[in-house]
């Protein structure tokens, strides 16, 4: 049988299990290779495109003349902020309610919200948000599925019936963090993109399996629907990345929303990383990124190691140090949370987890699941 | 070995203890004449003003058991850093004010303004050869220095230099009179080295 | 020839060890962690100088904090600095007593030149390190005391002038707007500042990697650098840090590892 070689970066440490990661010959991986790449890019070029994409949407009347869906967290608090006081544009911006949303995340969306924004909170019904959630993390191993639907589907909804047609994401993170390049040169994009890319595919399977074993009717379904072909083009429906237009740094990002929004940090780490200032608005959150770490090998510490990496606050070795410490993070903070959400007993809850690890990566000791592999160290399953 | 610690309310004397502890060595700390004139080896400490240092020597009679100690009987003491300097003739801080007079070493401000006042880091001593305190450590090895005022001497036996804008006394063996201007406590192993070297002696 | 210090900064409260950033704090660890992830008695040939700050917000406990760092320097034989809320000749006592050769004030300065006085009497220049954080507002630097939460009415070069008439030993000087971020030193603000002061200067605030550290150190009237980086430096990355500086031919003290040595 023929044996694969799992790898990590040289650069940075990304793991060849990344799913759509590619390397170059001398093993860095294509988020490192886009760093250098951004350091060629004329922005003074893409700020252009920018302010000429811009012109024609602005308001003339006083009306919303952009979307931008957020958290209260930095990434949606740089890109309204910037729209709005260096652009000069009326932005709307759009929450898509999470499940299990936190204090600190609430108070952070408060204080973006106060610090001067025109703001909709959309919550889709959470039963309904609860079924899709609790299918996406038995069937897909995506413990909030449902939210991730939502954020496009309820966000695009919004602007459709706002008539707000331009609608501002982050970062394409597939092009910022190591994934798909098929987007890097691409300032718009579409909804086949996001059905495809960010959820993973097979998204409306999910909404009609669920319709069809009775469990929710295609009446609970409004909010995660994407409106079709005809209406996306009768209201001229354009999506972007603030990523295209501005070399998209995280950190200078947080550094924004901590300035000017309000943004808070929690008192201590977030689980699973050595960051405390990011994905503070729900609690699902660090079983989508224990579930990432387990099913891929690496988890939100290398993630947050490679943008720290990457904009050079810190070398490989001393990302390595970190993330042999931070990584294995099981989210004990809101185990009862997630299994009173799910209604699941601990016992079922583990078998769900159990499924999702790659058992080539990882080996269970004790109740826990523990890496076969040293961080950094190629080795062959 | 009983190793006494001058104490006269000056001086750093806990890192003291604890690089004797970690050598292997217990010490006392005591301002009382038989514990100095009956050690084994007397430490002299010191951060701080030379005059109020002397004026608590004085005062605590220290100064007449220090002399007893090292004159009369013959004990081995170690000054380190005001400590070193407490044992030379007079120093020029804060007026003018004499010494224990036990090394022919005078006291004077650093002068040269081309270079940052006081001498604070690691510097490198050129130690003589032979030298007890030096003995297994490497010609010019780096010691912590942290002072205003230094000591230069006419003397050049068992001087050891080292230099900041002008050269002065970084260290000074004569006889059973060790003096250093750093802090060996401080200056991580070879200042353990020489700590051991000195109560080996 | 007077070497350059790599200095390593401690950041105290309650109990915890934290990472700051602008000035904000994150608890990392406890000093179990610490021990742990900067086993100073094994790492000290890496570093010149420690320094601890107690930077606790509310309820500061200088008993409680000397005892602190009583523990840290245990067996580690290089030089300490210590300080956050010395309001007394008796605190610096207590701390001198703990195994620092050094204290580091900071409000102080601003608010009681008497004590600083007093200290340096006492104790001597040296003693005393003067800390002094600045921000960048409209161009002009501004100081700030009380943890960086009080603007006071100076900027920077009129407070440094004011506090070199203190004959306190040296300046550690920090960037708010920096601190934490691991985007390097406020060297473009302060390249006409470094010139003025005729102490020695401790660099501090934004360090994150080795590349920085040889940044500093590269200024000729910066005598030390100095992070405070919890995450960044933990493990081999102090020695590792070292050892590039070292290859710059920058001029740093030489040392061997006490376990080469004393086995």
């Amino acid at each position: 049988m023929s044996k694969k070689k799992i790898f990590w970066c040289k650069t940075c440490l990304n793991m060849s299990t990344r799913p759509r990661i590619e390397f170059n010959s001398k093993g860095s991986c294509n988020a490192c290779l886009r760093t250098e790449e951004k350091k060629t890019i004329d922005w003074n070029k893409r700020n252009d495109e920018l302010k000429l994409l811009l012109d024609k949407y602005r308001s003339k009347d006083g009306g919303f003349d952009c979307v931008v869906p957020c958290s209260g967290g930095k990434d949606g608090s740089h890109v309204a902020y910037n729209l709005k006081h260096k652009y000069g544009m009326n932005p709307l911006a759009v929450t898509i309610r999470p499940a299990l949303s936190m204090e600190l995340g609430d108070k952070n969306l408060y204080n973006f919200i106060h610090s001067g924004f025109n703001h909709i909170h959309v919550t889709p019904n959470p039963k309904v948000m609860q079924v899709l959630n609790k299918y996406g993390f038995i069937e897909k191993g995506f413990p909030y599925y449902g939210w991730l639907i939502a954020i496009h589907t309820a966000v695009i909804r919004t602007a459709y019936n706002f008539n707000v047609p331009l609608i501002f994401y982050g970062e394409d993170g597939e092009v910022e963090y190591g994934g798909s390049v098929e987007n890097k040169d691409r300032a718009m994009y579409g909804i086949d993109y996001m059905k495809r890319v960010y959820l993973e595919g097979g998204y409306e399977k999910v909404l009609k399996k669920a319709v069809d074993d009775g469990i929710l009717e295609s009446s609970d379904l409004y909010f995660f629907n994407f409106p079709n072909d005809n209406e996306i083009k009768k209201k001229d429906l354009s999506f972007t990345h603030w990523s295209y237009f501005e070399n998209w740094d995280p950190y200078t990002n947080y550094l924004t929303a901590k300035n000017n929004c309000g943004l808070q940090e929690k008192d201590d780490a977030n689980s699973g990383t050595f960051t405390n200032f990011a994905q503070n608005d729900q609690a699902l959150y660090s079983l989508h990124a224990y579930l990432m770490y387990l099913k891929f090998g690496f988890g939100r510490a290398t993630q947050d190691a490679g943008i720290e990496i990457r904009r050079e606050a810190m070398t490989r070795d001393q990302a390595l140090n970190l993330v042999k410490i931070y990584d294995n993070m099981y989210p004990s903070e809101h185990i009862d949370d997630y299994l009173e959400y799910y209604q699941m007993s601990k016992e079922e809850f583990d078998v769900v987890i159990d499924k999702w690890v790659n058992k080539d990566l990882f080996v269970k000791e004790d109740g826990i699941w523990n890496p076969k592999f040293e961080v950094g160290q190629d080795f062959e399953i | 070995m009983k190793i006494t610690i001058v104490d006269y309310g000056m001086g750093n004397i806990y890192s003291l203890q604890s690089a004797l502890k970690f050598l292997g060595f217990d010490s006392i700390c005591s301002n009382k004449s038989e514990d100095i004139i009956n050690a084994d080896k007397v430490i002299l400490p010191g951060v701080g003003s030379f005059k109020i240092a002397m004026d608590n020597i004085i005062k605590l009679k220290i100064d007449k058991s220090i002399k007893i100690a090292v004159k009369e009987h013959n004990i081995p003491i170690l000054g380190i850093c005001l400590g070193m300097q407490l044992l030379g003739v007079s120093s020029t801080e804060d007026g003018f004010s004499n010494g224990l007079n036990l090394f022919e070493g005078e006291v004077t401000k650093f002068i040269d303004q081309s270079v940052k006042i006081p001498h604070v880091g690691f510097n490198n001593v050129n130690h003589p050869v032979n030298s007890t305190l030096f003995k297994g450590i490497k010609m010019n090895s780096d010691f912590y220095f942290v002072h205003s005022y230094k000591m230069t001497t006419n003397k050049t036996n068992g001087i050891g230099l080292t230099s900041n804008g002008e050269n002065f006394v970084a260290s000074f063996e004569q006889g059973n009179i060790f003096g250093t201007q750093f802090h060996p406590e401080k200056s991580q192993t070879n200042g353990l080295l020489l700590i051991k070297n000195f109560i080996t002696f | 020839m007077r070497k350059k210090r790599l200095i390593y900064t401690l950041l105290y409260n309650k109990g915890h060890f934290m990472l700051s950033r602008n000035f904000r704090l994150q608890k990392v660890g406890d000093f179990k962690w610490l021990k742990k992830h900067y086993n100073f008695e094994k790492i000290a040939f890496s570093i010149d100088e420690l320094i601890i700050l107690d930077v606790t917000r509310e309820g500061r406990d200088i008993d409680e904090f000397s005892s602190v760092v009583k523990e840290v320097v245990k067996n580690v034989f290089i030089p300490v600095a210590c300080g956050g809320g010395i309001r007394s000749l008796n605190d610096a006592k207590l701390l001198l007593n703990s195994g620092a050769d050094k204290i580091v004030v900071n409000t102080t300065l601003h608010s009681n030149k008497e004590l600083i006085n007093s200290l340096v009497k006492n104790y001597g220049s040296q003693f005393v390190v003067g800390s002094v954080d600045f921000q960048i507002e409209n161009d002009v630097k501004k100081v700030y005391i009380e943890n960086g939460e009080l603007k006071i009415d100076e900027n920077l070069e009129d407070f440094l002038d004011e506090v070199e008439k203190l004959s306190i030993g040296e300046i550690y000087l920090n960037s708010i707007q920096k601190d934490g971020t691991g985007q390097g030193y406020d060297i473009k603000h302060l390249a006409n500042t470094f010139g003025k002061l005729t102490i020695p200067i401790i660099l501090a605030g934004g360090a994150g990697n080795h590349l920085h550290l040889i940044e500093g150190l590269k200024i000729n009237s910066v005598d030390a650098v100095a992070t405070a980086n919890l995450f960044n430096f933990l493990g081999d990355a102090l020695p590792k840090a070292r050892m590039e500086i070292l290859k710059k031919e920058l001029p740093l003290a030489n040392f061997e590892s006490i376990s080469d040595v004393f086995k």
